[in-house]
């Protein structure tokens, strides 16, 4: 098997295998900045000294990350869904005219997983934005 | 051959693209992160 044939019999690999990296590095470099940014604001608090605004606005949107105003949210989750169903129609599109392809698979795979998102993004949207 | 592939694959440069830029993005954000947590630290070894 040539490279040719490896790269296309595989191609869509790429994708899960970016996203896992990306998540992967992404999370590592973020605990580590996490675990700095609450050692300096501690140092900052023991000392009796006022920490730089930029550090302060720093922590304050690690935190909004996981607490966000419910308009925010909504706004979030619509958005959310919209992408999905986006990615969902993209897909199922792709898959249409590729469907006789041996890798077609892999583009209705993308597809459903994004349109069950989309869905779960919807009812999130409906049901969940009300508090 | 090469051709060809490039025939059936060339729309993998828009994902292609999106990758490299969110690979620039994330780089870019961690570097604003870095400096400013350096500077922080920078400050507090100065005294201020």
């Amino acid at each position: 098997m040539n490279f040719e044939e490896l790269f296309r019999d595989f191609w869509w690999l790429m994708f899960p295998i970016f996203g896992m990296a990306m998540a992967f590095t992404g999370m590592s470099q973020s605990e580590r900045r996490a675990k700095t940014m609450i050692d300096l604001l501690k140092t900052y608090t023991d000392q009796g000294k006022e920490p730089p605004p930029e550090l302060l606005r720093m922590a304050a949107q690690s935190l909004d990350d996981g607490v966000n105003a419910p308009a925010t949210r909504q706004q979030s989750n619509a958005w959310s869904f919209v992408v999905f169903a986006a990615l969902s129609a993209g897909f199922t599109v792709g898959w249409w005219f590729i469907r006789d392809e041996g890798y077609a698979f892999a583009f209705l795979i993308v597809a459903v997983t994004m349109g069950v998102l989309a869905v779960g993004a919807l009812l999130i949207l409906l049901l969940g934005g009300k508090k | 051959m090469t051709e060809e592939l490039f025939r059936d694959f060339w729309w993998l440069i828009f994902p292609v693209f999106g990758m490299v830029m969110a690979i620039f993005g994330m780089i870019q954000n961690g570097a604003r992160e870095d400096a400013i947590l350096r500077d922080a630290r920078e400050r507090l070894e100065r005294g201020q």
